[in-house]
């Protein structure tokens, strides 16, 4: 296949040669020449654009999504929606139990002793029955009548049964009632434990008295660190009581402590719409936090960051729900997204930390010996750069239809014919000739391609990892391996989150391949999905509420804000 | 009353007698007999008419305007009437250097009163360590885990606490007996087993199969780890020690003074000097020659088939709980060792839990194959929960009992030296084979 119109040629087990019949339709794909940009020029290298250029069109031809798209693991794996309708089930099956066998209506004493005879349980009767009512969230005087029963019978009420009532409240946001059982359990006891703490703080900062919140953080801080919810609620308080400076003290302590705020935290900051330059600079920074620690925002998050902007009296912004074409350009203001590829600096810190955790880690012996290393090293030196790095062993079981070798010579044959320097990585056992390893098949491999062969109980996928990137920008891996055990081997997060984008933009994967038809392969993005900004417009991917994402996938969803002149 | 529906009788019933004493007077009459089920309004689950639903509007209203009247000051008055409960002990002169752990001790247990699992007492070091612990979830466990021990200690106290009464009942009924008894022996006592087992293991530390504990694997274990390895390793000694030809048990790679050499004299005590067994801080290589060393891992691509008994197999002494996988394969490749696993998929329907057995069952996996040569008794160690029975080979239906003796999972062609045996089997089996046909015949 080639640009200038040369009929494409179709690798086919029986070597027969097809003609590509829509050369036409095909040639219109190939007029975007924004796909050459991609070029690793940062490197300061030059490739033969052509072959890339081809490469590109080769991955552009199909429309399919990418593995790291979200939603796609949903669709790989369909037992999940089997499951989640069994739990629905169960759950309103419980609740359905919690709702019958909890009174309506208030009690008199009498009426509760006869419930207690009949009650079969090894819990306590009155700390079951609350935590039914909890469940089934039952109104708070049916709660009060089985209280004043307890209290009848026993004299006094336990710490529990206070504590379950108090969640009953809170959750019923009966906020009288609850700094009742504020001034009573004050007087019985002396320490509240942490549990009670929270309840209070959630309640009190949507009241008047959301001050007595903070002596409640500095009750919890003595012996755990609270929560970020626990920060979140008093925040939002603050907030709530305009107070903002004291919310972005709390916010910033639980920075300093490590905690990952609540996106519900950040909403609130959002949504009480504050406009002083400090407080713009402070929300900016949340936006940048986002950044770094590469999260999305989810879709009600995402429109309080659209309204503040919005709404806001100096700057008139726009915004927008959007996507992204291929081509990495937004598809409301056109200014294109921040590349995929990795600074040099970048590349380098990559680099080194891949060969020190990833293949080396804290035992050589682990993954591989000091002789295969010192191997390895000196074959990755010896050779030139490649351009497409093939994980063997992964690609011949693509499907268990074929012979593996079979599969693995059409796929490097098909690469081969594009004119692209290859790398096949497998281990010894494939050189032995048998059934699924067929001497003329790998033989035919070694010629069209290098190959590297580690020993039998060597890991493999390290080795590919550094030929990728020993090969510079450019250069590409092919495997279906979501490489989620060598990502957690990087000690740092931030490295793990350095190395997925560059995951993203450097891995091949094969779409619906069956042997001896046409090789495809999932389109490779060339944009970063990452909030950013370039001064004057912003562009935020966030999660839609609807679609499950798993932690290797990046939303497809954009929001795009821009300042209107 | 038996045509009204309950719903509707509840209502009556509120509207009519609110009061209890009222209820009470009805059902000394014996007019309306009340089951409790009466008093739970179930929830709607047909269409009932529209009026019904305003009555009872209208009366839990009432009812509500009733029951706050009475219901609520109750219970906060009593409870407010009510002294302080002081849940800590009164601070002394050095409170301020325990403030923090006394603020622990407080919470911890305000969340016994909350009903969560943690222990009742905790002593001052349990609250170092608490406090020591970084996250909120390790504290969490942490306490759990003092709770079940407390429970356990309670439990253990209780049992002997009866066992000591029974003993007491016993010797009052016993009645002194007149005539001596006339035995051969005296009372067999577990001294001269000990003897026993000692001579045997004392046999084993001259004549013995070796059997290596690699114990080089301190660092990559937890305190936690580390203890149970050690709990491990003398199930292990006890179980070499009771059986018929015990292995020479070596503890290579032990480091003097290090934790394990520690623990394990904690746990021993004096006992650890006159233990029957090799401990060096020497490797195993500089023991034995490299050719006779086998290193059992379960990362092994290796199946240890036939039990040899020139070999020296070496285990290594490690639990991992946060699994580590191939850190003893790494050490086998590092010393050019050749390694084996069990043939654990070869003989059982694998079905869940890790494939890394404990070393106790390791142990005695080993001693019976040693003994007996069968890998069927051997596995029977190997927990139930973990595998779904054996890979029975068809003997019921062959009509060849020669495949019975065949070890199953050999590819292997059955060499000269074991043709012999084979005709031994298949000439017992056709000794026996008759024998249960007659039977069959006379059932």
């Amino acid at each position: 296949m080639s640009i200038s119109g040369l009929p494409f040629l179709v690798y086919q087990r029986a070597s027969r040669i097809v003609i590509h019949k829509h050369t036409l339709s095909f040639l219109k794909d190939c007029r975007t020449p924004k796909i050459a940009s991609f070029s690793s020029c940062a490197l300061g290298k030059k490739f033969c654009k052509p072959k890339q250029t081809e490469l590109q069109h080769q991955l552009r031809r199909y429309v399919l999504r990418s593995t790291f798209e979200a939603g796609a693991a949903r669709k790989r794996g369909q037992l999940v929606k089997k499951k989640e309708t069994v739990k629905a089930v169960e759950q309103t099956a419980r609740e359905r139990n919690a709702t019958e066998s909890v009174p309506s209506y208030p009690l008199t004493t009498s009426e509760w002793r006869k419930l207690k005879e009949l009650y079969r349980g090894k819990r306590q009767f009155e700390v079951s029955m609350m935590t039914k009512m909890v469940s089934a969230r039952s109104d708070v005087n049916v709660a009060k009548s089985l209280l004043t029963y307890v209290a009848k019978e026993n004299a006094s009420i336990s710490y529990e049964l206070l504590l379950k009532y108090l969640t009953l409240c809170v959750l019923g946001d009966h906020h009288a009632e609850v700094l009742d059982v504020y001034e009573i359990m004050k007087s019985r006891f002396k320490v509240l434990d942490t549990s009670a703490y929270s309840l209070f703080i959630k309640s009190f900062s949507q009241t008047e008295n959301w001050q007595e919140c903070l002596t409640f953080l500095e009750d919890i801080k003595r012996v755990i660190t609270p929560s970020p919810r626990n920060y979140g609620h008093v925040i939002a308080g603050a907030l709530r009581h305009g107070c903002a400076t004291v919310a972005w003290q709390l916010y910033d302590e639980m920075l300093a402590t490590d905690l990952t705020p609540h996106p519900e935290t950040w909403k609130a900051f959002y949504d009480h719409k504050l406009y002083s330059d400090e407080n713009k600079s402070k929300l900016m920074s949340i936006l940048v936090y986002m950044r770094n620690n590469q999260i999305y925002p989810s879709e009600s998050l995402a429109k309080s960051i659209k309204s503040w902007f919005e709404s806001d009296p100096n700057i008139s912004w726009k915004g927008s729900w959007t996507t992204v074409a291929r081509s990495g350009q937004c598809r409301h203001c056109s200014s294109s997204l921040e590349s995929i590829h990795l600074t040099e600096e970048e590349y380098d810190v990559l680099k080194k930390k891949v060969m020190n955790d990833v293949i080396l880690g804290s035992d050589v012996f682990n993954k591989t010996t000091p002789q295969e290393l010192q191997h390895f090293k000196d074959f990755v030196k010896k050779r030139h750069s490649y351009d497409v790095v093939i994980d063997g062993l992964n690609v011949a079981n693509i499907t268990n239809r074929g012979r593996q070798s079979e599969n693995l010579l059409e796929v490097v044959s098909h690469l081969a014919e594009l004119n692209l320097r290859l790398l096949v990585l497998g281990r010894k056992h494939m050189l032995k000739p048998s059934r699924s390893w067929d001497r003329s098949n790998m033989a035919t491999i070694q010629q069209k391609a290098d190959c590297f062969f580690t020993e039998n109980i060597s890991e493999d996928d390290p080795f590919l990892l550094y030929a990728t990137l020993h090969s510079g920008n450019h250069c590409r891996f092919l495997s279906q391996d979501l490489m989620r055990d060598h990502k957690a081997c990087l000690t740092d997060s931030g490295l793990r989150r350095l190395f997925f984008k560059w995951q993203r933009g450097h891995q091949l994967v094969l779409a619906n391949y069956n042997p001896g038809r046409s090789v495809n392969f999932q389109v490779v993005p060339i944009y970063d999905t990452i909030v950013q900004t370039n001064g004057t417009s912003w562009h935020i991917p966030y999660d839609k509420d609807e679609v499950e994402r798993c932690t290797y996938e990046v939303p497809t969803k954009w929001l795009c804000l821009v300042q209107k002149n | 009353m038996r045509f009204l529906k309950s719903q509707i009788f509840n209502i009556l019933r509120r509207q009519c007698f609110r009061q209890e004493i009222l209820i009470s007077s009805r059902q000394g009459t014996g007019t309306i007999v009340q089951t409790p089920q009466l008093l739970l309004l179930p929830p709607l689950r047909h269409r009932c008419l529209s009026t019904a639903q305003w009555i009872r509007r209208e009366s839990s209203q009432s009812c509500k305007v009733n029951t706050e009247k009475v219901d609520l000051d109750v219970w906060k008055s009593l409870m407010k009437n009510e002294e302080c409960k002081s849940t800590s002990p009164v601070p002394t002169a050095d409170a301020e250097e325990d403030a923090p752990l006394d603020a622990t001790q407080e919470l911890v247990q305000m969340w016994r009163e909350s009903g969560r699992l943690v222990p009742e007492n905790m002593t001052k070091e349990e609250l170092q360590i608490f406090a020591e612990l970084s996250t909120k979830s390790a504290k969490k466990k942490y306490l759990k885990y003092l709770a079940i021990k407390e429970n356990n200690k309670k439990a253990r106290k209780e049992k002997k606490k009866i066992k000591q009464e029974q003993v007491k009942l016993e010797v009052i009924e016993k009645e002194p007996m007149e005539h001596p008894k006339n035995t051969f022996l005296l009372q067999f006592w577990q001294r001269s087993m000990d003897s026993l087992y000692n001579w045997r293991a004392a046999q084993a530390l001259l004549f013995g199969q070796p059997l290596v504990f690699d114990m080089s694997y301190e660092h990559y274990m937890s305190r936690q780890e580390l203890e149970n390895t050690v709990f491990q390793l003398q199930e292990c000694e006890g179980w070499n020690r009771k059986s018929n030809d015990p292995f020479h048990l070596y503890f290579c790679n032990l480091k003097l003074e290090g934790t394990y050499h520690k623990e394990l004299k904690k746990r021993y005590r004096e006992a650890w000097d006159r233990l029957l067994i090799t401990a060096t801080e020497k490797t195993h290589v500089e023991l034995f020659s490299r050719d006779k060393l086998v290193y059992l891992t379960a990362d092994s691509p290796n199946v240890l088939r036939t039990f040899d008994h020139d070999k020296i197999y070496i285990v290594g002494s490690m639990v991992d709980k946060s699994i580590q996988r191939g850190l003893s394969l790494a050490n086998a490749k590092r010393l050019k060792l050749a390694t084996a696993r069990l043939p654990l998929d070869e003989h059982l329907h694998w079905e869940s839990g890790a494939k890394n057995l404990t070393l106790d069952q390791v142990m005695r996996i080993l001693l019976t194959i040693k003994d007996s040569n069968n890998w069927e008794d051997a596995l029977n160690f190997v927990p139930k929960r973990k595998h779904d029975g054996f890979i029975k080979s068809k003997t019921q239906h062959e009509k060849e009992p020669i495949f019975k003796s065949q070890p199953i999972g050999r590819n292997q062609k059955p060499t000269a030296i074991q043709k012999p045996t084979f005709i031994k089997k298949r000439l017992e089996q056709t000794t026996v084979n008759p024998k249960e046909r007659m039977k069959w015949w006379e059932e």
